[in-house]
């Protein structure tokens, strides 16, 4: 079965280019989401098997929302999704339960291997 | 007797023996053929037969002889084949095992199968039978040990400037967690969550995961350019045990005056911060004098707390001694006097194994059949004085000459110049013995080399006085503490150099006018004695000032001998904080250290009698 997975990203342009990216892997997008107060809803309806999470986000924060799924789903595989220079983000992120992060620009095959390396680990 | 409160410090000082044939085999295996490390293992496995047997633990003495044996028989050579370096670290693994046994009150393991095996007589003897067998390994001995989790450390690299590296690194420990158990790491969890710098994690991992499993899942991690395992499991295992701390038992009411003290400096700095800043000067000094009396006080009480009365040590020495009486039979009688000394800890420890040497050596040589041995110390001056005394036969020079000759330490000529007080002290040559014969406890030519190496190691000396007919006093003058010590500064060549007050028996201000030559020195007249006169710069290399008026000179002793030693200068005397030196500043002989000054500036450590003897070397030759 296809990996399920979901894409939070409030810039459309990155939400695309991660679902192409995941969709020419032969994943299946379950759900997207552009701001964190959505998220974690959306989580809870599909239960994807991962999820991508975009750090800076409006409403809500990617790291927020990111606690409030770990704590309804400890088992969660969030990877945040950030640009260089937040590391000091990543790292209360990776502190709050993230599996994993890739930092913007990303290569596909940077992203694949990390999401492989993710599902593969459980 | 009851032996059972020598056991706890038999079974810490055996491990510590056990610690150091462990680095030793290591360092052998480094530099093979290596002369001085094959004693050294002899000497320690010769230290550990000699307590255990004291102890009455046989199987340990007899296991800690076999490995002695072994490596009689390389001594020469110094060159170890790696199969026996194997065999070696298997018998020294065992002794550790017999040790654990014994602390645990369980039956001890078996020797057997292990001293069976032999493997190192047979292959080195001449006469080896063609079909000489190696001695099969029975089943028993072949069988695995239960599966243990294998430790080793690895070293993980990220890729240069790679983006939150804290945060990658938080992610790298987890996975060795999920590999296995993670013992240490640098840079550790908590300063990676404070977003520490990270360009590569150094972590012991006990694991039961594949090493290159491990490997492969770690490469897999965004930002990991090289992941290497670093060292074995045997080795980690020693290097672990090594670096194991040694304990110490503190009363609690030191460790309340510890926190008084502490306490009372923290209110001081508050108080030097106010006076500092307001710049008040009166107060600042007021402030620095009670600081520095507190810090004494607390120096003070650090002493207390390493200090340990010599009894600890000496209460062994009459079943020793026993013993042996009984396994000679000579009647012989130990006295102890003034040991309820306290001595510096660390310093205890080294001269244990020493003075036991020098008891067992009183009733093996000094004693003929019936007699004292006495043993006893206490301060003097800056000093403790440790005495092994025996009413015996006493040492003649003129025997001891001849024997050095014939065994090849001296030559003639040299053992024709020497004085008596240096024919003495030939029997500290390695390879020296007065015995006879080669017996359980002494006699082998180890022994008294190790006592004179470990007193001077301390910062101590050792001197022999004997007559003959009325006996032999051995003795050992050692600081109270090793890491602070008074030191003379003097100035040589423009430098301020560092002298231990315990190397200095007095400061001289000599008239240039009573210095005279004889021969290839300069010699002056004190007591009567005429004095040979060096030069701390010649000896150092440095510059020699021109002579003025007034020579200064410090009155110290090389090879039981007093000499004078000229100086620019005398600076003053104090305390001071003495560290060792690093390479390649520790190969210089007559640098024994360096402390660091109020001002950063850092002054070296001069140990006259080292620097001497290799100086008077050179100018002899």
């Amino acid at each position: 079965m296809a990996l399920r997975v979901m894409v939070v990203d409030d810039a459309l342009f990155m939400r695309n280019m991660l679902k192409d990216i995941f969709v020419r892997a032969g994943y299946e997008i379950v759900a997207e989401a552009e701001n964190g107060e959505s998220a974690p809803q959306l989580y809870q309806d599909t239960k994807p098997d991962l999820v991508t999470m975009d750090i800076v986000m409006p409403k809500k924060s990617g790291i927020e929302a990111l606690q409030e799924i770990i704590a309804t789903d400890p088992q969660a595989r969030v990877v945040m999704v950030s640009a260089l220079g937040q590391d000091s983000l990543v790292l209360e992120a990776v502190e709050a339960g993230a599996r994993d992060f890739i930092v913007k620009p990303f290569r596909e095959e940077k992203v694949l291997e990390t999401v492989r390396r993710i599902v593969g680990q459980d | 007797m009851d032996m059972s409160k020598y056991r706890e410090l038999f079974f810490s000082e055996t491990r510590e023996h056990i610690n150091s044939l462990n680095q030793l085999v290591v360092t052998l295996e480094q530099e093979p053929g290596n002369k001085e490390t094959v004693d050294a293992l002899f000497r320690e496995a010769h230290s550990i037969k000699g307590m255990a047997a004291t102890m009455g633990f046989n199987n340990t003495a007899q296991l800690a002889h076999h490995l002695e044996d072994l490596l009689d028989a390389f001594r020469s050579s110094g060159d170890i084949p790696l199969a026996t370096i194997d065999y070696l670290l298997e018998g020294i693994d065992l002794l550790d095992g017999l040790l654990d046994d014994m602390q645990a009150d369980r039956p001890e393991r078996s020797t057997e199968t292990f001293l069976a095996k032999q493997p190192i007589p047979e292959a080195l003897s001449e006469r080896k039978s063609p079909e000489a067998p190696v001695a099969p390994l029975d089943d028993e001995s072949r069988e695995e040990p239960p599966e243990e989790p294998d430790t080793f450390q690895v070293l993980i690299e990220l890729e240069k400037e790679t983006p939150a590296a804290a945060a990658r690194g938080i992610l790298i420990l987890r996975e060795l967690e999920k590999s296995g158990n993670l013992k240490t790491c640098k840079p550790g969890m908590d300063e990676l969550r404070e977003g520490s710098p990270c360009e590569q994690i150094q972590a012991w991992l006990s694991s039961f995961v594949d090493k290159e499993q491990i490997k492969e899942t770690l490469l897999k991690i965004n930002g990991v350019a090289n992941v290497q395992f670093i060292g074995d499991r045997r080795m980690i295992d020693r290097r672990r045990r090594l670096s194991e701390g040694r304990t110490v038992r503190v009363r609690a009411d030191l460790l309340d005056q510890f926190v008084n003290l502490t306490g009372e400096l923290i209110t001081h700095r508050n108080m030097l911060n106010t006076a500092g800043s307001s710049r008040n000067w009166d107060e600042l000094n007021k402030a620095l004098g009670r600081a520095g009396r507190l810090i004494d006080d607390l120096h003070h009480n650090v002493l207390q707390v390493r200090l340990t009365p010599l009894q600890s040590i000496t209460g062994r020495l009459p079943r020793i001694v026993r013993d042996l009486s009984r396994n000679s039979g000579k009647q012989v009688t130990l006295m102890l006097s003034g040991t309820d000394v306290g001595i510096d800890r660390v310093i205890l420890e080294e001269i244990t194994d020493p003075l036991i040497h020098l008891v067992r050596n009183a009733v093996d040589h000094g004693i003929e059949e019936e007699g004292v041995v006495t043993v006893s110390a206490g301060r003097e001056k800056g000093l403790i004085l440790i005495e092994v005394a025996d009413d015996g036969k006493g040492m003649d020079p003129q025997t001891l000459r001849q024997k050095a000759v014939d065994r090849g330490l001296v030559s003639q000529a040299q053992a024709h110049n020497m004085s008596d007080r240096d024919a003495l002290m030939l029997v500290c040559k390695p390879g020296f013995s007065t015995a006879e014969e080669v017996t359980e406890t002494s006699g082998r030519g180890v022994g008294m080399d190790v006592v004179k190496a470990a007193v001077h190691s301390l910062g101590g000396t050792l001197d022999i006085v004997s007559e003959v007919g009325a006996g032999t006093r051995f003795q050992m003058r050692l600081p109270l503490s090793v890491a602070i010590i008074k030191i003379l500064l003097v100035s040589c060549a423009g430098h301020a150099l560092a002298i231990p007050i315990t190397r200095v028996q007095k400061t001289l201000d000599l008239p240039t006018s009573v210095i005279e030559n004889s021969g290839q020195h300069r010699v002056f007249r004190l007591d009567e004695e005429e004095l040979c006169l060096y030069s701390l710069a010649e000896a150092l290399s440095l510059p020699q000032a021109a002579a003025g008026d007034t020579t200064w000179t410090i009155l110290t002793e090389v090879r039981g001998r007093r000499i004078g030693l000229q100086v620019d200068g005398f600076l003053g005397q104090r305390d001071a904080f003495i560290k060792p030196t690093g390479f390649p500043i520790n190969l210089l002989t007559g640098l024994s250290g360096a402390t660091v000054e109020g001002d950063g500036r850092v002054t070296f450590l001069v140990d006259p009698q080292a620097l001497l003897e290799m100086h008077s070397m050179t100018v002899n030759q």
